[in-house]
């Protein structure tokens, strides 16, 4: 027990509950703009979760994950799989997607079941892997949620696997030449699809314009998205609304901001209150805190980054570090995504802003990745 | 192990990077460009709404209010209290449906349509609708009483015109509509208004308007996303009242002038010969500036043309009584040009007729005046004499003259559409210039410019900007010209007394009452009758006057179209002005 507790990692659990706090504050305060009782609400159901969270968390912690990963990984990623079937097949349709089973989102679950599994496979079977064989893998463990999570559709939460996946492959050294050749591959095909839109967007007649669109693999609404990353003010009372009025209330923030529960641009609706609790949440928390506050934000997250840091170096065994390396991953791509896109860096996807944003699913989940860094804090040492 | 401390330290360092790539990207955002996003947020979030100050009132000379303002209750609904869920049309149609059951409980016919409120939706649903404009007192009581079954509508103040006298002094007030407000502040900023505000559109109240509307304030109110009212607003001007426009006009005067002008088209002017204020001013036929809004198309239609202010912009050839100006003309050239070889006591023979070359211009007495002098000439306003005269003169002391009394150009009186007329310096055919020297041919005037004209013979040479608002504090006004000296003009203002006592404008000075009893003005005075061919038959006939004789304080002028005489038909019209100010007696036989 007192080992459970001197080697427990406060420093990431402090940070986590300084943000999760931070999260039931500015739900409340996004919620204050709402009409409907439920989500006036919200910030109680953010408390009450992020306690059962943190409950979980410690649970985890107690657990040693060198002893269950051998018989739970597998299990786990393959109920993920079946959870993502079954929510196709069975979810509730919202917003134009399938995502939800009952209460929960199946893809979110995914997200630790595939971290889990990779830890699980590349940790124990690193050696016999680590050519391109690793990679082939890789990739078959990979693909099937994938391809279940794209077809909800939830485009993010899909391709915040890719970075989570390459940290952990790349840190276990699998197929490394081949994967920096893919990385970098992928980066100028990224490239090269900006600027066909961007060279298409500077195109006078839209005849030519459709045509040029007309050859890229895109969704309407995905293309839309990376239109107005490239000219915002193309449609800015359609698809670049949002992201301009992101952009407005960020900024109108200036170094103190407007005060807690004064952000005007969430109140007069021009922040969509669909999103201000969830995908935007960093604009209200923006506007109404300042540069002070998203500082803050960010330091926070540096400081969980550091600490995961301190308990995978300190971890004596591979499946360890690789959990923590997958963690990190998934946090920090989560985080930087969702702000990035808030102020045009990126495009708009739609990611939540981990312990922030509204959403139990995610809440849970995340809560419950803390813990199995904890369990790799707690256990994972060199006696 | 495969796993190095040495990876896991780069891929900390890599998520510092991204973490201060952020933070980089959210300084410039957040701190560098606030002012812009604040700007931006501001212009999408507020709206700037334009106050209309009270209008002031108009006065008269006394004090009387001749122009005011009354309040009108309106009904307005606000639009946002109807948002419905779904497109804008299910917020009209909510909106509509609540304008028609008001209507039913209130007894009240609809008087916006569906498509207005759509329209209102779509331009300036940050501002309430009015629906209903100045209901009755009853009605009121009765929406106040419901009040609470119909929220989202209120009731709404706005001051509208009124004129208490009617059709007293329209000419000179002018008429009101409404109008956008002036919303130019000094500023690019778009603003927006409530309500139509009341702009002056002819008379004073055209030419002043700038001067009653007052400074307009200005609120700021935010709206949301969907463009509807947030708040009340925050007062970030208030507006400042209209000032009181206080005329020259005496209302006494004003209303005999009107009266005598009655049933007749024509026009009158009131001078104060002393300054050129304008003491009474008319033109025949009259509109209703209070009605103005019911019964414009009437009035546009009306081929009298009652909205038609003939006493500024009216223009009619002056006839005879151009005959003092061109005695003026020859006084003054005598006077610098010792060639020109003419005194006022030298004789022209009238034998009832004027040759030059095949040219035959009759006197109006057929028999001729025989020789006559200057003085008697104007009294019996003979065309031989003046056509003598005139040929000596040649044009351009003619016109000379004309100009210099004001002919021709306008006289700056303060209302809008204001005539100059015209003199034409140039002879176009033989007998042009005789024909300008008795007030024919081509010459036009308005009643106003004679009526400057008079007082300049009234004041001995004196030619005063005629004006209506009246600011004692601005002190005694300047003539803007001297014609020669005051001793020229003695000869003419002897000849004009003539008329009055034994010439052709006798019936300026004497009425003829019951039993061949005759009234004389109290005081002396003079003037000048004038009938002008205006072809086809028609005469425009003319009075100028000026009482009393040695000190005036009362010139005029006064037209009469399709009349007989000036002396018959226009002459008795200035004998009850000036009756009206300084009394008649009978005369003893």
């Amino acid at each position: 027990m007192i080992r459970y507790l001197l080697r427990f990692n406060w420093a990431l659990l402090a940070c986590a509950v300084v943000l999760v706090a931070l999260g039931v504050v500015f739900v409340g305060s996004a919620g204050a703009a709402r009409s409907v009782a439920a989500l006036q609400n919200a910030w109680r159901s953010h408390a009450v979760t992020a306690v059962a969270g943190i409950a979980i968390m410690f649970a985890m912690a107690a657990v040693d994950y060198r002893k269950v990963m051998g018989w739970v990984a597998a299990p786990c990623f393959a109920i993920s799989l079946v959870l993502l079937v079954v929510v196709l097949l069975a979810g509730a349709k919202i917003y134009g997607g399938r995502r939800w089973l009952w209460f929960f989102q199946p893809s979110e679950v995914a997200k630790l079941a595939v971290i889990l599994f990779m830890a699980q496979v590349f940790g124990r079977h690193g050696d016999r892997l680590c050519g391109f064989k690793g990679f082939l893998v890789a990739l078959a463990i990979l693909v099937p949620p994938s391809l279940l999570i794209l077809a909800e559709p939830d485009l993010g939460t899909a391709l915040v696997l890719v970075p989570t996946a390459l940290a952990m492959l790349l840190a276990a050294r699998i197929w490394t030449k081949g994967l920096v050749a893919m990385i970098l591959a992928g980066l100028l095909a990224a490239g090269a699809l900006l600027g066909t839109v961007k060279a298409a967007e500077a195109q006078v007649d839209p005849d030519a314009r459709a045509r040029i669109y007309s050859y890229l693999p895109l969704k309407p609404h995905q293309l839309a998205r990376i239109r107005t990353f490239v000219n915002p003010d193309a449609d800015p009372y359609g698809s670049g609304w949002n992201l301009r009025q992101a952009k407005i209330s960020i900024g109108s923030g200036s170094l103190a901001g407007k005060g807690i529960g004064k952000g005007e641009a969430k109140f007069l609706g021009y922040l969509p209150p669909s999103v201000s609790m969830n995908d935007f949440i960093f604009a209200v928390l923006a506007e109404e805190t300042g540069f002070a506050g998203s500082a803050t934000v960010l330091l926070l997250f540096l400081g969980m980054f550091a600490a995961g840091t301190f308990t995978a170096i300190r971890c004596a065994d591979d499946r360890g570090r690789l959990l923590v390396v997958g963690v990190l991953t998934l946090l920090f791509s989560h985080t930087y995504i969702n702000v990035a896109m808030s102020i045009g860096l990126m495009p708009i996807t739609g990611l939540p802003l981990p312990f922030i944003s509204a959403g139990k699913t995610f809440l849970i989940v995340m809560f419950a990745a803390l813990g199995m860094v904890q369990s790799v804090a707690v256990h994972g040492r060199a006696e | 192990m495969r796993v190095h401390a040495g990876a896991i330290l780069a891929l900390l360092a890599l998520f510092t990077l991204g973490t201060a790539v952020l933070a980089a990207s959210l300084y410039h955002v957040q701190v560098d460009d606030v002012a812009d996003a604040r700007k931006r947020f501001r212009n999408q979030a507020t709206r700037r709404i334009s106050i209309p100050g009270l209008r002031g009132r108009i006065l008269d000379r006394n004090g009387g209010v001749l122009a005011d303002s009354r309040p009108s209750h309106d009904i307005a609904i606000r639009l946002e209290c109807f948002q419905r869920s779904g497109g804008w049309s299910n917020t009209v149609a909510a909106a509509d449906t609540e304008i028609d059951r008001l209507a039913a409980v209130l007894g009240l016919q609809r008087t916006v349509a569906r498509e207005r409120i759509a329209r209102h939706l779509r331009d300036s649903s940050a501002l309430p609708l009015t629906v209903w404009r100045d209901i009755d007192d009853a009605t009121l009581a009765r929406f106040s009483e419901r009040a609470a079954d119909f929220p989202g509508f209120i009731g709404t103040l706005r001051a509208e015109r009124i004129y208490p006298h009617g059709t007293f002094a329209a000419h000179v007030l002018g008429y009101t509509g409404r109008g956008r407000p002036d919303t130019d502040m000094g500023d690019t900023v778009v603003h927006y208004y409530e309500e139509l505000e009341v702009k002056g559109r002819s008379g004073v109240e055209g030419y002043y308007d700038s001067f009653l509307s007052g400074a307009p304030g200005e609120k700021i109110i935010r709206v949301d996303a969907r463009g509807f009212r947030q708040d009340d607003g925050k007062v970030e001007r208030e507006s400042a009242r209209g000032l009181d426009l206080r005329l020259t006009i005496d209302p006494a005067i004003q209303r005999t002038l009107e009266g005598v002008l009655a049933g007749v088209s024509g026009a009158g002017v009131v001078l104060d010969p002393r300054d050129g204020a304008v003491l009474a001013l008319a033109s025949t036929p009259v509109f209703n500036p209070d009605e103005w809004r019911q019964r414009y198309r009437e009035y546009l239609d009306d081929p009298a043309r009652p909205l038609f202010n003939r006493a500024v912009s009216g223009l009619y050839p002056p006839g005879s009584i151009f005959k003092p100006i061109t005695a003026m003309a020859g006084i003054l050239r005598a006077k610098v040009d010792d060639s020109f070889d003419w005194t006022p006591e030298d004789k022209f023979d009238c034998p009832g007729v004027f040759v030059l070359g095949d040219m035959r211009l009759h006197c109006w007495d057929r028999y001729g005046h025989g020789p006559l002098p200057l003085r008697t000439a104007i009294s019996r306003s003979c065309n031989a004499y003046f056509c003598n005269l005139g040929q000596m003169l040649g044009t351009n002391s003619l016109f000379g003259t004309a100009q210099a009394f004001g002919l021709g150009a306008r006289t700056g009186i303060g209302l809008n559409g204001e005539a100059a007329g015209a003199i034409y310096g140039t002879p176009w055919y033989a007998g042009h210039t005789c024909q300008t020297s008795i007030g024919q041919g081509m010459l036009q005037v308005t009643p106003l410019q004679m009526a400057v004209v008079c007082a300049a013979f009234a004041n001995g040479g004196r030619i005063f900007t005629p004006y209506l608002h009246l600011r004692e504090e601005a002190g005694q006004p300047e003539p803007v010209r001297r014609i020669g000296r005051p001793e020229d003009f003695a000869v003419v203002r002897e000849g004009m007394r003539d008329v009055v006592e034994t010439g052709t404008g006798r019936r300026i000075r004497t009425r003829e009452g019951e039993n061949r009893v005759k009234y004389n003005i109290k005081v002396p005075c003079a003037g000048k009758t004038g009938t002008a061919e205006r072809g086809h038959g028609r005469k425009d006939t003319w009075i100028i006057a000026f009482a009393p004789f040695d000190e005036p304080t009362i010139a005029m002028a006064i037209v009469v179209e399709n009349g007989e005489s000036g002396g018959k038909t226009t002459a008795p019209l200035a004998h009850m002005v000036l009756a009206s100010i300084f009394g008649e007696e009978e005369v003893s036989r």
